[in-house]
């Protein structure tokens, strides 16, 4: 090799490169054009869409969207931020309408796409824009996927929220499904199928015991108080883990039927049960269980310590009972934890 | 005498046309991904994680040494953060300046006897304080040990299963403490350590965490380290993290977990590279351990952080950074070339010894042979024409195509102007920056035979209005 390769190979380089950054300079100029076309296009319909958005007789919109060049860009943009803002407060018919019939077919497209972001993009905006048109091709997309990756928890996720129950089932296909992803589902059904489906996990939950997981935990988070019994049934259960989503439950639903049911975790051997039974107790105001509470609050396990303290300061005399157990606790880390709830508390009243 | 300078210009050729085509290499593994998760709407992504309460709750470690200027403006920018359940702890490393005083003040903290769990020894800590306006804000006031003694004094008194370890003087986006967490999520807690992207914020707006107008700054010292960002992110640890041998987790910005990283020890005391040590040594437990757990990197950029613009800054923190590399890949020489530690220890350690350590040496040996080919005939003026050319391939062409490839897949600075002047400044890197950088990775790696841990100082303007 003598110097003319080199200086070839540097030429060629540096050639390339300045054709890559022209062209890239170009693509910058057309990409900065297009955008600032969307831009106006965008801020020209924002106040005809919003009318159209509150008064559907208000046509206006309907009307200037058909002569928008970018019309499918625009009014992507134009529903995601409608969607973004009213998410959770509002469902709106017009949406799905609207996506229904300007955005169908694009989605359609980008669903095939090569570009895994672009058709994850799609799968989020369906989802968001309740496009139900769409359910059979996604439903299809579902049988042909063999692996539980990102874009498949997305495509089941996205089938739910068009109410499409079939979802756990298809879910329970693979058995790495995690518990937050039966969580995902339980969430975005309808409120009826919701309870239907969360019947049948808790009473066939052998069968799928992340799914029942999943149940327990769902009902707890969204204060579902109807059904308090099936997860105090569940305290009884063999297994640990749903013993422990049990109790984690009742912690958010913050009922309990017969306190006596928390006695057995107070002296559990596993500390998770120690310490959601000391949170429990706390949250709850359960006094009967403040003897209790003192004494956990020397067990050996740090989290049951700090839960123990913590559940003292939920009771009226809390800071009584932390001032004495701080001075006289036999346990030395049961005496440190308690000082320091005791002054959390002096420093919250300043 | 000739032949020998011969043999040795003609491996610093060699080694030369050989980074530049590593480097090559690597962004063509890492090329996919980038693009594709550029064109994610990360929102949408993300807000599935922020409503569920079985999101992992997170610790944010903030240590602090002299940062009066920025320590309140930095947790009012954590506080913003969307996300479900954190707690912010400031670790105050034996301040001189008025660190503690001001969060006191701001935040109503007070003292209280906290009791920690002491998983990892520290040196003395004076006063744990705690907010209360903010109950999950807290202060650890301690004596001076250096920036890992006051990650794991964090660490100690941290009670969230994750922590996030952060530089003061960095501001965080709103959304970037779920966008790292969210491979952690996604992979049942597989992934242990997730590292974002950081970007320079000089020239840019960044008003309440939020960049507002991304620009460049006008010193051509800030520009040529922005190139060199684009550079190692963008070309080398996407491309390492896809073949989970990432050793580099930024220490401006990292997410890990706690039972893992006391497992390992915590940060090591004895490094001023105790960000990327931690690394290697969980790669190192994760890899004795037969784990399939991993470590990754997200390459969006949720971090932005302040570069210093003036050269004596600069100097010292690229002699700190070479001189961290050399302790790590010294301390943990057992797993170079050592089939047992995998792809990390056959592939990872020595591309770090060989690239990013020695390369100065290669290079600046380079330096050498052109000046002596030139003006005292030690070699061949040809060869020495021919080792300017090809370092003007390694330097220059190679960071012009890093900002084309940003170009390319990010695209982040809106104008065309930003393209050029990034692409010029990139053309005159082998002319100016690189030999300075060349010089003081050399002065880092003797550096690293005098043994004194400190924190790096920068005088500090402030990038969030």
């Amino acid at each position: 090799m003598n110097i003319y390769f080199f200086w070839a190979l540097i030429a060629f380089l540096f050639l390339s490169q300045v054709f890559l950054l022209g062209a890239l300079s170009l693509r910058k100029l057309l990409m900065n054009h297009k955008e600032k076309t969307i831009s106006q296009q965008y801020d020209r319909l924002t106040e005809s869409f919003s009318s159209y958005m509150m008064d559907p007789t208000d046509d206006r919109f309907l009307k200037e969207i058909d002569t928008v060049s970018n019309q499918s860009v625009v009014l992507e943009r134009l529903l995601n931020h409608y969607v973004a803002i009213t998410k959770g407060s509002v469902t709106s018919s017009q949406v799905s309408q609207l996506s229904e019939k300007y955005l169908t077919e694009r989605y359609k497209k980008q669903l095939k796409c090569n570009n895994w972001a672009i058709r994850m993009n799609t799968l989020y905006f369906i989802e968001d824009f309740h496009m139900k048109s769409l359910s059979p091709l996604l439903k299809k997309k579902l049988q042909k996927s063999f692996r539980l990756n990102l874009e498949t928890q997305q495509l089941i996720r996205t089938l739910t929220s068009l109410n499409e129950p079939m979802t756990l089932s298809a879910l329970a296909r693979y058995a790495d499904a995690p518990v937050r992803l039966y969580i995902d589902v339980f969430k975005r059904l309808e409120l009826d199928i919701q309870l239907e489906e969360l019947d049948a996990a808790l009473k066939h939950g052998h069968n799928n015991k992340v799914l029942k997981h999943a149940a327990v935990s769902y009902i707890g988070m969204t204060g579902l108080m109807g059904f308090l019994p099936r997860i105090e049934e569940e305290l009884l259960s063999d297994d640990e883990e749903l013993r422990i989503q049990a109790l984690k439950s009742i912690q958010h639903l913050q009922y309990i039927s017969s306190p006596s049911l928390l006695i057995p975790f107070f002296h559990s051997t596993s500390w998770q049960e120690r310490m959601f039974a000391a949170r429990i107790a706390g949250k709850l105001q359960l006094s009967r269980f403040q003897e209790v509470l003192s004494e956990l609050l020397g067990d050996s396990v740090w989290w049951v310590r700090y839960s123990s303290a913590e559940a003292l300061t939920q009771f009226a005399d809390g800071d009584i009972l932390l001032s004495h157990l701080s001075a006289t606790h036999p346990d030395r880390y049961a005496r440190d934890m308690a000082t320091q709830w005791e002054a959390s508390l002096l420093g919250s009243e300043e | 005498m000739n032949s020998f300078f011969l043999i040795l210009s003609s491996f610093i050729i060699a080694y030369l046309l050989f980074s530049s085509l590593s480097y090559l290499g690597l962004f063509a593994l890492a090329f996919q991904k980038v693009k594709n998760e550029n064109n994610l709407v990360h929102r949408e992504s993300t807000e599935v994680f922020l409503r569920n309460q079985n999101t992992y709750p997170v610790s944010i470690l903030v240590p602090a040494y002299n940062e009066e200027v920025g320590v309140v403006s930095t947790v009012r920018s954590l506080l913003a953060l969307d996300y479900p359940q954190k707690e912010v702890i400031v670790i105050d490393d034996g301040s001189k300046d008025m660190t503690s005083a001001e969060m006191i003040k701001e935040f109503k903290m007070v003292q209280i006897p906290f009791a920690f769990r002491t998983h990892i020894p520290t040196a003395e800590i004076v006063a744990i304080y705690q907010s209360s306006i903010f109950p999950y804000v807290r202060l650890i006031k301690k004596a001076n040990g250096g920036k890992a003694d006051a990650l794991n004094a964090g660490i100690n008194l941290s009670a969230f299963p994750y922590f996030c370890a952060i530089d003061g003087d960095s501001i965080l986006e709103n959304d970037g403490l779920i966008k790292t967490m969210k491979p952690i999520i996604e992979s049942d807690g597989q992934v242990i350590v997730t590292g974002g992207s950081v970007r320079i914020a000089n020239g840019s707006t960044i008003s309440r965490s939020k960049v507002e107008v991304v620009d460049l700054p006008r010193h051509p010292v800030v520009i040529m380290q922005i190139v060199e960002y684009f550079r190692a992110f963008l070309i080398g640890r996407l491309a390492l993290s896809q073949l989970n041998i990432l050793l580099i987790v930024s220490g401006a910005f990292g997410v890990f977990n706690k039972e893992r990283v006391i497992q390992a020890g915590g940060y090591n005391k004895n490094t001023v590279g105790e960000d990327m040590e931690l690394v290697v040594r969980l790669h190192r437990l994760l890899r004795e351990e037969k784990s399939k757990q991993r470590i990754e990197y997200v390459p969006d950029p949720v971090c932005w952080t302040e570069a210093p613009e003036s050269l004596e800054v600069l100097r010292s923190q690229r002699i700190r950074w070479q001189r961290g590399l050399f302790e790590t890949l010294w301390t943990h020489r057992k797993m170079m070339l050592n089939p047992k530690y995998g792809a990390v220890g056959m592939l990872s350690m020595p591309y770090f010894l060989f690239i990013e350590l020695l390369g100065a040496v290669f290079e600046l040996l380079g330096y050498f042979m052109i000046f002596g080919g030139f003006f005292f005939s030690l070699i061949d003026p040809n060869v020495a024409l021919v080792m300017f050319v090809v370092t003007i391939l390694y330097g220059s062409l190679i960071s012009a195509l890093a900002v084309l490839l940003e170009e390319l897949t990010l695209h982040k600075y809106p104008r065309i102007s930003h393209l050029m002047r990034l692409y010029f400044w990139a053309l005159t890197e082998a002319f100016w920056y690189r030999p300075l950088m060349v010089i003081w990775r050399v002065q880092g790696i003797f550096a690293a035979f005098h043994k004194k841990a400190h924190w790096g100082d920068m005088k500090r303007k402030g990038i969030s209005t």
